[in-house]
């Protein structure tokens, strides 16, 4: 977001003030009427939907894709071994604590595990990214689902938190045997600091997550079906919807979007204006910028959807996006 | 009185009113802002007060998604940490004081050069020294003494785990070096404020140098030194970025050091930017109010240690 707000600048001369303050405060900040608007890779709660001031109505607009994937260091050893949801909410679990355990070795049967002990990283700040993890190893385990969850922070059953995504990669980068959740743009932006591994998907594939296989995961669970902008995104998750697709080869299973948050009355002609305009930017134009910092463009129909969206932003009962 | 005298006096009354007025209020503000901070931080964690209770200091379990808050771990370990902070600290802290005002009174360069120093560290923004502790100091800790004392002394629970460096032990080095600058700063400005008499009595009756370091110049500084330590503790008892940097960040009551651990400052900077229904934020304020209370604590323990020490001695600095 905070690269968008720069490039925008550059591009438009508009200036936009960005916080990265992380998805939860994001969201209880453009709740609580804080801010202008906000970012998340967690969309609204119920509870978050029915603390808003009555009569507001808060639009949801995703405005890109982003992925998780698991960073490990392992000396001698690099990027690809494989995982499957299963075995990766054993090892977050505490179940499986070797690298060489049975199950880790059927999958990874010339990968030469090291008989050394798993050292489990998470975030300690609650963050979007944890958010689509635990929603993926609740999908891919029922002892997860029931004893931890899904959650911007969660009760981690083992492991080390360590703060931001920056923080968790510093982590693993210093602690040999190490693994843990790490939101890809990070290992795009830094692809020689970090080796990760690759999940199976609902076809049976071990996909290593790339700009184009995370496209395609969005393709397969971010397009149908989404409600519009005013509805309820509580449940919206590609995760879920791409779990068990069994058609789609190539698709990374733990993919996810980045939403933002804006009120549907905007207050102040000037401001309402300004932020229409950024975000209509990052949809529409800042797509072809994202890639680069590692965040894939999003599909056609869901631009349009936030095009929509966008368009409904209005001051005084008069729509605010005047543009083509 | 002529009348310009008496004009004199009136003016100096007058200014003499407001300055006790102005020193005054500046004395009450303090009072208010105490008053202040402690209603907030009460009547922010009111829900999870109610809905709690006191169990609330005694549970183990922090679990936003099942809404289960209790702060047991983070008292543990800030207490823990803070009495490891010490433990290296101190002793450091206090040869550094004794050099500066004993040892190296002719070496007037050397003094000059390690006083401003030590002055310049107090000043290291905390996030800095996290980051050298993470990507410096625990990688240090962790080959050259966290795993020889493991693999050597693993059979006591103090040495137990896996050392990995992310832990009590090199949260307690870092804030030992983060107190080091503040108390031994305070520390050398109190021995240096012991009187040369007292020295020069204690030479003149045959004294070695550490006799009179030991008999004479410590014991008079004695409560300066434990207000020095107090100031030390309470860095540590707050300090926030660079251990969270370095503990991580895992709520776990171990005895062993080089077990995972969390603090409350810790707690409340990691997840009061998330927490994303009321009563999450609520029971994040109360950790909030426990850390005050238990700065409070500590500082009227420490208070009535150093009474208890000092009752009946002559210590003057």
């Amino acid at each position: 977001m905070s690269e968008w707000t720069f490039a925008y600048q550059a591009v438009t001369g508009g200036q936009v003030n960005y916080a990265a303050v992380g998805s939860g405060a994001g969201i209880s900040q453009v709740t609580a009427n804080t801010v202008d608007f906000g970012e998340s890779d967690a969309p609204l709660t119920a509870a978050q939907y029915s603390a808003l001031t009555s009569g507001t109505t808060l639009l949801t607009i995703p405005i890109s894709d982003s992925a998780v994937i698991p960073a490990y260091n392992l000396p001698n050893i690099g990027n690809g071994i494989q995982f499957t949801g299963a075995v990766l909410a054993q090892i977050f679990l505490g179940t499986i604590t070797q690298w060489n355990d049975p199950a880790l070795v059927a999958l990874n049967p010339t990968a030469n595990l090291p008989a050394h002990a798993i050292t489990v990283i998470h975030r300690s700040d609650s963050s979007g990214t944890m958010f689509a993890f635990t929603d993926y190893l609740s999908d891919a385990s029922a002892t997860w689902k029931t004893q931890v969850g899904k959650g911007t922070a969660v009760n981690w059953p083992v492991g080390l938190g360590c703060k931001g995504n920056a923080g968790v990669a510093g982590c693993i980068e210093n602690t040999p045997y190490s693994i843990g959740p790490l939101e890809i743009a990070y290992q795009i932006q830094n692809p020689t600091l970090i080796n990760y591994g690759s999940v199976r998907n609902g076809a049976g594939n071990y996909v290593l997550a790339n700009l184009t296989n995370i496209q395609t995961a969005v393709q397969a669970g971010g397009t149908a079906g989404l409600p519009p902008g005013n509805g309820v995104w509580t449940s919206v998750s590609i995760i879920d919807n791409i779990f068990n697709d069994t058609k789609d080869a190539t698709i990374y299973p733990i993919t996810t979007f980045t939403y933002a948050l804006v009120y549907l009355s905007q207050t102040n002609q000037q401001k309402g204006s300004a932020i229409v305009n950024f975000i209509w930017w990052i949809v529409n134009t800042g797509q072809s910028a994202g890639g680069a910092l590692g965040y894939p463009p999003l599909p056609a129909n869901v631009v349009a959807l936030d095009d929509t969206t966008l368009r409904s932003v209005t001051f005084n009962g008069t729509p605010i996006y005047t543009g083509p | 009185m002529s009348d310009s005298q008496s004009s004199r006096a009136g003016f100096k009354l007058k200014g003499d009113t407001l300055l006790k007025g102005t020193v005054g209020a500046a004395a009450l503000a303090i009072v208010a802002l105490i008053v202040a901070l402690a209603y907030e931080l009460y009547r922010g964690s009111a829900q999870s007060i109610f809905q709690f209770g006191l169990p609330f200091l005694v549970g183990r379990v922090w679990d936003p998604v099942h809404q289960i808050f209790g702060a047991l771990p983070f008292i543990y370990g800030t207490v823990f940490t803070s009495v490891l902070a010490l433990l290296f600290g101190l002793p450091i802290s206090l040869g550094i004081a004794i050099f500066l005002s004993e040892k190296a009174k002719s070496r007037r360069t050397m003094k000059y050069v390690i006083g401003t120093l030590v002055e310049l560290l107090a000043a290291v923004p905390s996030v800095i020294y996290g980051f050298w502790g993470l990507f410096f100091l625990k990688p240090l800790l962790v080959t050259y003494i966290e795993t020889p004392l493991h693999a050597n002394l693993g059979f006591i629970p103090l040495f137990a785990g896996t050392p990995f460096g992310l832990d009590f032990f090199t949260a307690g080095v870092i804030l030992a070096t983060m107190i080091i600058p503040t108390v031994s700063a305070v520390s050398r400005d109190i021995l240096n404020a012991v009187p040369n008499s007292q020295r020069e009595a204690m030479y003149s009756l045959g004294a070695t140098n550490w006799e009179v370091i030991r008999g004479a110049v410590l014991p008079y500084a004695r409560s300066g030194i434990f207000g020095a330590t107090i100031l030390g503790l309470g860095r540590a008892v707050g300090e926030t970025m660079a251990v969270t940097m370095v503990i991580g960040n895992a709520p776990r009551i171990s005895a062993s050091l080089f077990s995972g651990g969390y603090t409350l400052a810790a707690v409340i900077a990691n997840e009061f930017t998330e927490a994303s229904y009321p009563l999450y934020l609520s029971a994040l304020i109360e950790i909030g109010l426990v850390l005050f209370f238990l700065a409070l604590a500590i500082n009227i323990f420490a208070r009535f240690l150093v009474w208890r020490i000092t009752r009946g001695t002559r210590t003057r600095v």
